[in-house]
């Protein structure tokens, strides 16, 4: 191996060690990678600074845990053999479910990746209830947005949040792919007599993938980093201003589970921004049990609906946001009954 | 006679782009030194290209017909070395 290769290897191995540990570390000492500004003290600021405080706030805490999420997802998709879970996932019977589900964190967010695969299933015949499924899990329950949402919201949210997100993907899946025009889609694009492709994919050599790790997480900051800090500037001009009494009245309670439903999927912004926002009506006084369905929101969100639609037709896209509002609703309600968390 | 094909979505994001544009540079470089290249770009939605090609991950990068990248974006140099191989 060259020196440079070399050099190279040793440097990048111990970015990650060094991330690795300092998160494990600030795990195990239970730091708070959230902000801390509360709306009292936003208030006292100049207008202007109210945004530059609470990025500078989030970013002092939330660097290594963004850092940690993107060197993950790097890795991730560099060194997990993807194409080998697709062949499972396109087996076709009630296996390529779970296989989705179980699967689904370790594909990273990003339309690129979700939609061609997505379509791919479905042609190669795994029908459109796993392919639907997958559709659902993976904007939710990706490695990025899981590693986030266990950061800002705590175990338990964040866990129910998994939990019941890739409980109602399943459903979903299933009683759409049961509908006249699921069926109708299935018959349309469906099983095919499919000849294998030619792959025959080139060797790097293992600096080279480590790299390429890195590359795809730097890839995916610069695309995510620009909506998130506007989404930042949003919050915290909301956490600063919005009246409390309204998010305590609305937003506790079985009234406050559906408001939060409502609210999560339209209101769409990108995970991080939705999870950053749910804290920040969580300080304000949200429920947890509507923290869960807040953050269910996801699926139905306007502009993924109509990116899938042009696949799927708006039929199927309706159908699945009706369904994913109901459990949204179910998800939150079932949490607080167990919780008591209204 | 080598022919390139790069599978990405359309719109093409920044990912394909990418991929795009770091063919096409490799491409004119192989071309002035006399070599006859094509370079396609093909969308995976397609059914013709999903017909032949099956299930893809995007960014992918075929030459004259065979898979050799999935799902990342390479850089000139190993597209260089991918395709000198072939000449």
């Amino acid at each position: 191996m060259e020196t440079r290769s070399k050099i190279r290897l040793i440097a990048l191995l111990s970015v990650i060690i060094i991330v690795t540990g300092l998160m494990a570390w600030s795990i195990l000492s239970k730091l708070n990678l959230m902000p801390t500004a509360t709306s009292e003290h936003l208030q006292t600021l100049p207008l202007w600074q109210i945004p530059l405080y609470y990025i500078w706030d989030y970013a002092k805490h939330g660097w290594l845990c963004l850092s940690f999420a993107f060197i993950m997802s790097g890795l991730f998709q560099e060194f997990i053999p993807q194409d080998l879970m697709l062949k499972y996932m396109g087996s076709g019977d009630w296996r390529a479910y779970i296989f989705a589900t179980l699967l689904a964190p370790v594909f990273c967010v990003c339309s690129c990746t979700m939609v061609p695969i997505f379509g791919g299933l479905v042609f190669a015949g795994s029908g459109i209830g796993p392919a639907l499924t997958f559709l659902l899990v993976a904007p939710a329950n990706n490695l990025l947005a899981d590693i986030i949402t266990v950061q800002v919201m705590g175990w338990p949210i964040a866990l129910a949040d998994m939990l019941a997100g890739a409980t109602s993907a399943i459903l979903i899946g299933y009683i759409v792919s049961k509908t006249p025009w699921g069926k109708q889609f299935e018959e349309k694009f469906g099983v095919r007599a499919q000849t294998a492709p030619d792959v025959d994919l080139v060797d790097e050599p293992f600096d080279d993938r480590l790299w390429n790790a890195f590359r795809f997480g730097g890839q995916m900051a610069k695309q995510i980093l620009p909506s998130f800090l506007i989404g930042l500037v949003i919050v915290s001009y909301f956490q600063a201003f919005f009246p409390e009494e309204i998010v305590r009245n609305l937003m506790t309670g079985a009234r406050g589970v559906l408001v939060a439903a409502l609210l999560g999927g339209p209101l769409y912004t990108p995970t991080l921004i939705e999870v950053v926002l749910g804290r920040a009506l969580m300080d304000l006084g949200m429920s947890p049990a509507a923290t869960v369905a807040w953050l269910m929101g996801q699926p139905y969100d306007i502009p993924n609906s109509l990116s899938a639609s042009k696949v799927v037709g708006w039929k199927i896209v309706v159908t699945y946001g009706i369904l994913a509002l109901i459990s949204a609703i179910l998800s939150g309600l079932v949490y607080g009954f167990i919780t008591g968390g209204f | 006679m080598i022919q390139v094909e790069v599978i990405g979505v359309e719109p093409a994001c920044y990912r394909c782009k990418e991929t795009m544009q770091n063919t096409e540079k490799v491409a004119a470089k192989l071309r002035q030194e006399g070599h006859e290249i094509t370079v396609s770009k093909l969308d995976v939605m397609n059914k013709s290209t999903m017909e032949k090609y099956g299930v893809v991950r995007t960014p992918a990068f075929a030459l004259n017909g065979v898979i050799k990248i999935m799902g990342k974006v390479p850089d000139s140099g190993v597209i260089e070395r991918i395709i000198r191989k072939e000449l």
